[in-house]
């Protein structure tokens, strides 16, 4: 589960600070999944960062699946990462010098799996959205639809307990979308994950057990 | 092959895509093989002559030697009862093969008119190895092919042998002569020969000088020591009779020259892998630089920074690996052709050899493999620190903009 309380942050920019989040509380149940919305630029990012303990926070406090992310040490939360989390970036941020399966499976390698049962995983994801016939192919050959699926199939190829996805359709058709949210449901059964979103989407919002909104630095449902 | 690999054989091979990586990854791999090359090559051309000259050195120096003057003979003792003494001392020792007595000192050589002051070297069984022809023994004089000129002597004439010290006799002092045939002229191989000495064997010497400077020249045993046989007979030997010298202390000076040379042509050819080393550190800093969102996205996905750290110490042995191998074996490939077809040719009255000779040894090479390796790995650290530095969030905010 997440549990998020008092969390500040602000950006120096030259001699302007700019205060992003202030005050974010957030409470996500273990297999629970929160949308969160928001105008461009109001730190939704930002907080999907300080969730994913790729950023820290100025204050306040930030449990993970059951890890204090400000009371860790660095090593220890690159571990915790790959063991725990799942990214879907908000630019997809696919490895131009690997194919689409090799970028599927890139976690499982840092983990030290072994890689022929990865590879028979990786190309499995990629069959649930569309793509096997893309697995050689190299990022710059594909769409932006494709690379965000790949994206999406890389962040769930460790079955994570927690995952966190910025605008995971986005870019993509109703019928692409569609196989999207599929597959994250199919994780949360089969995982029990907790999931935040951060959509545009009204449709994807919907269909989520909270929607929340971030607006001025804080949360409100929305 | 595991993560490191996976990663790094990949960014090593798109080092080719981009044209400043491919010309920092090209000047890498083209200076670090020139560079071992030329330290290859330099360091065989420095063996193969100091070879030569420590060659040449081995056959006029003995392996060791012990000098004794006229002071071995201990109280009541003859000078030659003394240097007996010393003589079977050292004969006795583990590992001297051979020893002889040999006497210095200076005398003149007169045949009907014009006395000539020479140096003259009394020999107890055989005449030193640098006289080039080995003739059995002689109980006449073996004269310097410089000496035989001035005086026209040739083989068969009959001169005498003058000592400076004259006998004295009841009616008085009479010179000490001895006349002796000339059996032998040689002309010796030393660079040097002003004052090639006049032979003559150790009885008749030593009756006609008898307060020359006498010495024991040590053969040893091929796998024998010089210096701890010499280590072992200072032990038994009092420093004030005789004085033992190895063949490295009779020529420290120029050993240590040639090590002097040695070192500094290395310092000097090892600034060209240095300079590689360099463009090492910059094509690894461009590498990272542009795969910099790429790494974040590693490190977002939980590559721990020791191993992003990795990833890039390997890059940089993959571009450093195949030009510094390559340039090694192509130095010692080529020192072994120019040594073996002698290609470059120096004029012969200047030295014994008429090339230049080319030795290579495989501790050089392997020298110059670990400066290199230590080098590029300076660099490669340096460079794939920043890796591990990567803030994961910025690193990929880098990139969109
Ligand atoms: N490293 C940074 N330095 C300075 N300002 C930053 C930095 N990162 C983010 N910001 C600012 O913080 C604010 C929030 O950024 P963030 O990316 O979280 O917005 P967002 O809600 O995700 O927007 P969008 O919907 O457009 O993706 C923006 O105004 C942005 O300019
Ligand atoms: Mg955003």
């Amino acid at each position: 589960m997440i549990a998020v309380s008092g969390v500040t942050k602000a950006y120096q920019d030259g001699a302007v600070r700019r205060q992003v989040l202030r005050g974010v509380d957030l409470v996500v149940a273990r297999g629970e999944t929160a949308a969160i919305v928001g105008p461009s630029g109001s730190g939704k990012s930002t907080l999907l960062n300080i969730l994913g303990a790729l950023d820290t926070p100025d204050a306040g406090s930030v449990r993970v699946d059951g890890v204090d992310l400000t009371a860790s040490r660095p090593s220890a939360l690159a571990g915790f990462r790959n063991r725990s989390l799942g990214f879907v970036f908000q630019f997809h941020q696919l490895l131009p010098d690997f194919t689409a399966l090799e970028n599927v499976m890139m976690p499982g390698r840092i983990a030290g799996r072994p890689t022929s049962s990865l590879s028979a995983l990786a190309l499995a994801l990629l069959d649930q959205v569309g793509l096997a016939d893309r697995a050689g192919a190299f990022p710059q050959q594909l769409s932006g639809g494709e690379r965000q699926r790949i994206a999406i199939c890389r962040a769930l190829v460790l079955e994570p307990a927690v995952l966190l996805a910025d605008e995971p359709t986005g870019n993509l058709d109703s019928r692409s979308g569609e196989q999207v949210l599929g597959l994250l449901d199919t994780l949360r059964r089969r995982r029990d994950t907790t999931m935040v979103l951060v959509t545009h989407n009204p449709e994807v919002a919907k269909r989520c057990g909270a929607v929340l909104r971030l607006d001025g630095g804080s949360l409100a449902p929305g | 092959m595991g993560f490191v690999w996976h990663i790094a054989v990949r960014y090593f091979r798109s080092t080719r895509a981009d044209a400043h990586i491919r010309a920092l990854s090209t000047l890498t791999a083209g200076g670090l093989a020139v560079g071992t090359a030329a330290l290859v090559l330099a360091l065989a051309a420095l063996a193969g002559f100091q070879n030569l000259l420590l060659e040449d050195l081995a056959r006029h120096t003995p392996a060791l030697q012990i000098e004794f003057g006229r002071g071995a003979a201990v109280e009541g003792e003859s000078a030659t009862e003394g240097a007996r003494h010393l003589a079977e001392l050292a004969a006795a020792t583990n590992g001297v093969a051979g020893v002889q007595e040999l006497l210095y000192a200076r005398g003149w050589l007169a045949d009907d008119d014009r006395p000539l002051a020479v140096e003259v070297l009394g020999y107890e069984k055989a005449p030193p190895p640098w006289i080039p022809v080995q003739p059995e023994a002689t109980s006449g004089l073996i004269v310097p092919v410089s000496v035989a000129l001035r005086m026209g002597l040739a083989v068969g004439d009959i001169v005498r042998v003058v000592s400076p010290r004259p006998g004295l006799t009841p009616v008085g002092p009479r010179p000490r002569v001895r006349t002796l045939p000339v059996d032998l002229i040689y002309r010796s191989d030393r660079a040097e020969n002003a004052d090639d000495p006049v032979l003559l064997p150790l009885e008749q010497a030593s009756a006609l000088f008898a307060r020359g400077d006498r010495r024991l020249d040590l053969t040893l045993a091929p796998e024998a020591d010089p210096e701890r046989i010499g280590d072992f007979l200072r032990r038994g030997i009092d420093p004030a009779v005789a004085m033992v010298t190895t063949w490295r202390q009779a020529n420290r000076a120029l050993l240590f020259v040639l090590r002097l040379e040695k070192g500094l042509v290395f310092s000097a050819v090892a600034l060209i892998v240095a300079v590689a080393s360099f463009a090492l550190l910059a094509a690894l800093s461009m590498v990272l630089s542009s795969k910099r969102a790429e790494v974040g996205v590693l490190a977002a996905m939980g590559a721990p920074p020791a191993r992003l750290q990795r990833v890039f110490l390997l890059l940089g042995a993959l571009l450093s690996v195949g030009g510094a191998g390559l340039g090694g074996a192509a130095g010692a490939g080529l020192a072994a052709l120019l040594d073996r077809y002698r290609v470059i040719s120096t004029p012969s009255d200047v030295y014994v050899v008429d090339y230049v000779p080319f030795l290579v040894r495989g501790t050089d090479v392997l020298v110059v493999l670990a400066v290199t390796v230590l080098f590029t790995a300076a660099a490669a650290v340096i460079g794939a620190r920043k890796a591990s530095l990567l803030h994961p969030v910025e690193a990929m905010r880098s990139a969109r903009t």
